[in-house]
Parts: C-alpha cells; sequence; structure tokens
C-alpha cells in the first residue's frame, strides 16, 4: 500500500509542485493578499466626511467646527449655501452636514444654541456611530462655553458629579482594524485555496480523462483519495506558516500569545476537513467550471454563517443554529482565542470538538461517495 | 464580420445551455447569496453579553448598572463574584465586556466628585469593540446628563435656565429609518454582479485552451475581436440577467426603497456587468489553466469587493492602500451610483460621468484583453 500511495502522493506533489504559475499564485495568496487585507478597515469611523454651512460666522460657531477634528471626522468643505450643501450629501462628497444658524452667538449665550446636523444614512451603521460622536462634542463643547462665560468655574467643573469611564481594551489595546482583518484573510484563504486545490486536482483528472488509467490501476479508492489531498494539506500548512509569522506577526505586528503548536495542529485537522469538502465537489462537478459555481455557493454562506460579519450572539436565531453547520465558525473562534487570547485546549475544546465532528464527517460522507464513484 | 460575432456568441450560448448544472448554479448561487445576506447580515451588534463587579452594592451603583439593561444592546450575564472570576467570562468569550463599580462610587457621587469607573472591552473584533466603546460611552453620557442637570439645577446662578448651551438636532436623510437592509441589499447587488460574472468571464478562454479546443478558434478566419466579442456577449447577457433577478429581489422580497430610475441603473448595470466580464477575460486569457485563472479571479474579485467597494464602510474611511484599491475596481463607482439611484433618487443627470467612467473602464480592460490574447499555438 505505501509503494502505491507513495508513487501517487509523489506523482501529486509534482504537478503541485512544479507549476509555477500555482506556486506563484499560492505565495502571493497567502502574503499579498494578506498584506492588502490587513489594511481594510471593517466598520470605525475614521476620517468620516463633513461639510459645514455656517450662517453663523461667529467665534462660537468656529470653536464648535474646531471640534471636529480628525481622527473622527476630516472637514471636507465649508457650503456656501443650503443647496451646495445637498449637493455635497448628494454626491456622497460628505457624509454628515452641519448647519450653525445666523444667530448661533447670540443663541449660545442665551444657552440655547441649536444646530442641526444632517446625516446620510445610507450607510446606517457607520451614521450611527457618527452621530454619536457629534453628540459627545457637542457636550463637550457646551460644558466649554458655560466655562467661557463664567456660569461654571473651573472649581465647579471639577466638582460635577460624573462618572469617567477609563475603558480598556482587551487583546487589542488600540483596536487596529489590521490585526483582525490580516488573521481573517488567513483563515478566509486557507479555507478557499484547501476547498479549490483539492477539487481541482480531483476534477483535472476528469476533464482530461486521465480518470480512466486511475480507475484502472491497482489503487484503492482510499489511497487515490488521500493522494489528493494530503498534498493540499501539507503545501497548505506551510504557507500558513509562512503567513502567520511573516505578514501576520512580521508586517501587522499582532502580538501571537497562544499555542503555537496547538494552532497549527489543528489548522491541519481542519484544512483536510475543508478538502476532503473539496473532493466531494469534485465528486459531483462535471467540469472546472461547475467546480467554481458550488465552490462560491458553498463557501460564502460558510464564511457568512463563521461570525466574521455577525457576531453570534446578535444573530437571528435561525441562523444561529446554521452557523453550528458552518466549520469555519468553530476555526474563527478557535483562531482568535488561541492567537489574541492565549486560551489552552482547556478554553477552546467546544471548537476543536466542532471541527474533528464536522470534518470526520465531511471526510467520511466524500470518502464513501469517492469510493462509489469509482467504481 | 458580425455575421462571425453572432455565430460564435450562438456557439457559445449552446455550450452554456447544455450545461444545466453550470447554468443552474449561475442564476441560483447569486439568489442564495442576495437571500443570505439580505435576512442575515445585520450590523447592529446587539445582545452583547455584559458582566458586571460591583463593588459598591449601594443603590446608586444599581441604579447605574440598570441604565445598560434598559437597551437592547447587552444581555446581562450577572454580577461576577470577583475580578478574576470576570476576566475568565472574559477570556473564554462568554462575556464581552466588564464594568467594574469602585467601593467608593456612591460617596463620591453624592460628594459630588468625579468617579473613575473601569470598563474593560474584548477587543477581538474591532468593529464590535469600536461599536461597544460607543454604546458604553452613550450610555454612561445619559447617566451624567442626568447628574448634571440635577447638579446644575441646584448650583448654578442663573436657575432658570439649567439647559446645556448648544443642542443639536439630527435628521437622517436618504434612509430615514435607518434601517441596514437598505444599504446591504443594494450593496450586495454589487458584489454579486462583481463575483459571479468575473468567474464566468475567468473560465471563457483558458477552457478552450485546456481542452484543446481553442484550436478550432485559431484556425477559423474570425479575427481575435470576433472571437472575444462572441464569447463575452452570452455571459454579458447572463450577468444582466442576474441584475434583473437580483433587483427584482431587492425590490420585492426585500422590499428595498426605491425612489430613483430604473432605465438609469439598468443602463449602469449594463456596463458594469460588461466591465466585470471584462476582467475575468483578461484573467482567462492571461492564465494557461483553468485553475490558475480561477485562482487569480477569487483573489482579486472577492476580497477588493467586500472590503473595499465601499461595501459596509464609507471610502473615505479606508487608508491610502484602501483607497488605491478602491479606485482600482469598478465596484467602487457602482457602489456610488446604485446607492444613489436606489436611496437618492439621482441618475442621468448626477451620474453621467460615472457611466463615463465605467465606459473608459470597459474600453481599457477589453484592450488588454485583446492586446494579450493572441491566435497562436504556443
Amino acid at each position: 500500500m505505501w509503494g502505491r500511495l507513495g508513487a501517487m502522493l509523489r506523482k501529486e506533489f509534482n504537478q503541485l509542485l512544479h507549476d509555477y504559475w500555482i506556486l506563484f499564485i499560492l505565495v502571493y495568496a497567502f502574503t499579498g493578499a494578506i498584506y492588502v487585507a490587513g489594511h481594510s478597515i471593517s466598520m470605525e469611523i475614521k476620517n468620516y466626511p463633513i461639510a459645514v454651512l455656517d450662517l453663523s460666522q461667529s467665534r462660537e460657531s468656529r470653536d464648535l467646527v474646531a471640534l471636529l477634528q480628525p481622527p473622527y471626522f476630516k472637514l471636507v468643505a465649508y457650503a456656501r449655501s443650503d443647496a451646495a450643501l445637498v449637493k455635497l450629501l448628494d454626491g456622497g462628497k460628505a457624509s454628515l452636514g452641519l448647519v450653525i444658524p445666523p444667530d448661533f452667538s447670540r443663541q449660545v449665550r442665551e444657552n440655547r444654541g441649536k444646530c442641526q446636523v444632517i446625516s446620510d444614512g445610507t450607510l446606517s451603521m457607520s451614521a450611527t456611530i457618527a452621530m454619536a460622536h457629534v453628540a459627545q462634542i457637542t457636550a463637550k463643547y457646551g460644558i466649554k462655553m458655560l466655562e467661557q462665560q463664567g456660569q461654571l468655574t473651573r472649581t465647579m467643573i471639577t466638582q460635577i458629579p460624573r462618572v469617567d469611564t477609563r475603558i480598556r481594551v482587551a487583546y487589542n489595546p488600540n483596536i487596529t482594524s489590521s490585526w483582525f482583518t490580516s488573521l481573517l484573510e488567513l483563515m478566509n484563504i486557507i479555507t478557499m485555496i484547501s476547498m479549490l486545490l483539492s477539487a481541482s486536482a480531483m476534477v483535472r483528472e476528469k476533464v482530461y480523462g486521465t480518470i480512466e488509467q486511475l480507475h484502472v490501476s491497482p489503487l484503492r479508492p482510499a489511497e487515490l483519495f488521500a493522494a489528493k489531498i494530503i498534498p493540499t494539506t501539507v503545501v497548505i500548512l506551510m504557507l500558513s506558516i509562512l503567513s502567520l509569522f511573516w505578514v501576520v506577526k512580521g508586517i501587522f505586528n499582532v502580538p501571537l500569545y497562544g499555542n503555537l503548536v496547538l494552532f497549527f495542529s489543528v489548522t491541519a485537522i481542519y484544512i483536510l476537513s475543508i478538502a476532503s469538502l473539496g473532493m466531494a465537489i469534485a465528486v459531483i462537478a462535471k467540469n472546472i467550471a461547475q467546480v467554481a459555481m458550488m465552490l462560491l455557493l458553498i463557501m460564502y454562506p460558510m464564511l457568512f454563517l463563521s461570525g466574521a460579519f455577525t457576531p453570534p450572539e446578535s444573530m437571528a436565531t435561525w441562523m444561529r443554529w446554521a452557523s453550528l453547520l458552518s466549520p469555519m465558525r468553530y476555526y474563527m473562534d478557535f483562531g482568535f482565542q488561541v492567537l489574541y487570547k492565549g486560551n489552552g485546549l482547556m478554553d477552546v475544546w467546544y471548537d476543536v470538538v466542532g471541527i474533528l465532528v464536522i470534518g470526520s464527517f465531511l471526510f467520511a460522507f466524500s470518502v464513501w461517495r469517492f469510493g462509489r464513484s469509482i467504481r | 464580420m458580425t455575421a462571425r460575432v453572432i455565430a460564435i456568441a450562438h456557439k457559445e450560448a449552446r455550450e452554456f445551455l447544455r450545461d444545466p448544472i453550470y447554468l443552474g448554479l449561475a442564476f441560483i448561487a447569486p439568489v442564495v447569496l442576495m437571500v443570505l445576506f439580505g435576512y442575515g447580515l445585520t450590523m447592529d451588534v446587539k445582545h452583547l453579553p455584559i458582566v458586571f463587579l460591583d463593588h459598591d452594592r449601594t443603590t446608586y451603583s444599581r441604579d447605574y448598572m440598570d441604565s445598560f439593561l434598559h437597551s437592547e444592546y447587552f444581555s446581562p450575564l450577572g454580577i461576577a463574584p470577583d475580578r478574576k472570576a470576570a476576566d475568565k467570562l472574559l477570556r473564554s468569550g462568554r462575556a464581552r465586556l466588564v464594568i467594574d463599580i469602585p467601593p467608593d462610587f456612591s460617596r463620591l457621587i453624592s460628594k459630588q466628585k468625579p468617579v473613575q469607573l473601569g470598563v474593560t472591552v474584548d477587543g477581538s473584533f474591532p468593529s464590535r469593540a469600536q461599536v461597544m466603546v460607543g454604546y458604553v460611552n452613550g450610555i454612561n453620557r445619559l447617566y451624567n446628563s442626568r447628574l448634571l442637570s440635577n447638579y446644575l439645577a441646584k448650583s448654578v446662578r442663573s436657575g432658570s435656565t439649567p439647559a446645556m448651551p448648544v443642542s443639536v438636532n439630527f435628521s437622517v436623510w436618504y434612509n430615514p429609518s435607518l434601517e441596514s437592509k437598505n444599504f446591504i441589499v443594494p450593496g450586495m447587488q454589487v458584489i454579486v454582479l462583481m463575483l459571479f460574472p468575473a468567474i464566468l468571464g475567468a473560465l471563457l478562454i483558458v477552457r478552450e485552451r485546456e481542452t484543446g479546443t481553442i484550436f478550432n478558434l485559431i484556425a477559423s478566419p474570425a479575427k481575435r475581436w470576433e472571437i472575444l466579442a462572441g464569447k463575452a456577449i452570452p455571459y454579458i447577457t447572463v450577468a444582466f440577467l442576474d441584475y434583473l433577478i437580483t433587483f427584482a429581489m431587492s425590490i420585492f422580497l426585500f422590499k428595498v426603497r426605491f425612489i430613483g430610475s430604473f432605465l438609469f441603473l439598468s443602463c449602469a448595470a449594463l456596463l458594469y456587468s460588461t466591465c466585470t466580464i471584462g476582467i475575468g477575460l483578461v484573467f482567462s486569457v492571461i492564465a494557461r489553466t483553468q485553475l490558475v485563472a480561477m485562482l487569480i479571479t477569487f483573489l482579486a474579485t472577492i476580497t477588493p469587493a467586500f472590503n473595499y467597494s465601499g461595501f459596509l464602510a464609507p471610502v473615505a474611511s479606508q487608508d491610502q492602500v484602501g483607497q488605491f484599491v478602491a479606485h482600482l475596481i469598478p465596484a467602487t463607482y457602482f457602489m456610488d451610483m446604485v446607492r444613489g439611484t436606489y436611496l437618492k433618487g439621482l441618475g442621468f443627470a448626477f451620474y453621467w460621468q460615472d457611466l463615463v467612467a465605467l465606459a473608459l473602464y470597459a474600453i481599457v480592460i477589453y484592450t488588454i484583453a485583446l492586446t494579450l490574447f493572441r491566435k497562436r499555438i504556443d
């Protein structure tokens, strides 16, 4: 058995490693693509474009506008008229419009200053966060004004009863989004490439007709199956190690606290499971085009249910249940817990069991289907 | 000349129609994606499990904790006995934030003094962390303004005007109810029309090359541009049908607010589909095997479309690398037009420049494909 399997493995490794195009793309996928993805932001508000229509042109209005500063806001334009402001908002040049009325200065002195904020609600999430920031800034401004007017003295300000929150963000103190996006992209790439490589390794034999040769060879289905998924697993595991140290840790400076042996062992099991899923696709598909479509059909729901977009606790009930079927959900939770929080097997056993159960099922199912299709 | 384009298009269309699995998937997969994201993707971070550490144990501290529980943003896990237990909950992911109320909380408040409160937020998902910080600050601000107005009523000299000097009146345009489906569903249309056409286009040439049938085309009198046009046209049609299906879904199934011009959106969608098929076509011409074509296409379309097109966050908030990528992909331009049409009711008059940009994009991409496509045996 080892002789046959060994020969077949050698052939598969050769096929994979002698295609320089593929090698080049694989290396790019695990380095360049992750570098690019790490630069994307997810949702937080940065340089939110804001336009001001200042009808007051007073010291008070300028003081208020001066508070709308980066990193949250970026003043993109002073509108000269209502129409100009509308145009800026329509065109998406500004997402927030601040209108300061002509008698703002007097209003503020009389403690009844009113200004208007028009928010582009298209991206509702960002709009909500931006409006919260504005509310916070105007509250700060209000205190400052009270102080300037002498209604509040310095000592009174320090005596205002208030609760100061000292917020500490654990595991990612500066909320650096690249820490998250780079690792998430690595997991996406592992999932996508594992499925794609194993599926195409098998379908290719069908397309070229070389499957007939394999049928008449003394190879057993299990050996053929193993020969198709082992090279994928080995190559992707190596690339993941490269990527984690070189890109995730090296470029984005993500501190990796966890047990890396644990991480890579479970990653190997995960790759094997996903590669088995790829083989199941290959059994059904007749050509690469069908593989591509099925892959998209399977990969997105998996990614979507993984919790990367919507955290599991915020999902609708049906979705939370459905997410239990996505191996990526366990793998993501596992990866972030181990690498970011330094959690050990005791904390993540639930995820490991999930990956093992789904993985064994996928493995058994595709071996079974594969065996039937070979006969 | 056009007869040859039609002949090749006809052949391509028949090939496509005779692969019912491929044909079916090309229409079903976009629908599945729309349903999944349309119903499932909520950007509203809600029901965050919260744990309190109450070292004060007075009505003041309970009152403060209550202010967190009146919203649907948080769901309480209870009060932890000590710091260690709270940290453990946070570490295991069962709790997302811990609020630590100090022992002198009520004493300081009743003495009109500032209190320092410790909040620990799970930062492993940055966007979620950001939202949580926002919620905590918001709720805390409400609590403070209650304290402040009590205080001002008591101690400010002009006792009759305890109000803050400035108040802000917020109005939300274009999506007044701030419903996330109004931006997610049209956004998904843009994404779907990027991913699927690109992969359809990516297999067009390389499939023939890999199976050897490319020789028929090479030996035929058809010119290079006729081959590319004949191959692209049926798939642009498929992509456009995908657009019509997803549009119908967003209007009738998801009931997204649509106040713009259907005609304008359709023109833009046709141009956009031409671009995305063209992107795939370029990869198809470059690649030697279908696997390579597929890999390049996935890498070049999926992440940029989701992360950089302005789907979930404004392009303006991206850093320089992000903005650069955003301007390389047609999805960014189409995203603007789609949202502008759906929610702002803008049309030809406003977006003619973007339409021209898309048309130029199409010309450039097909020129690249044509230049790289050789009628030669290698």
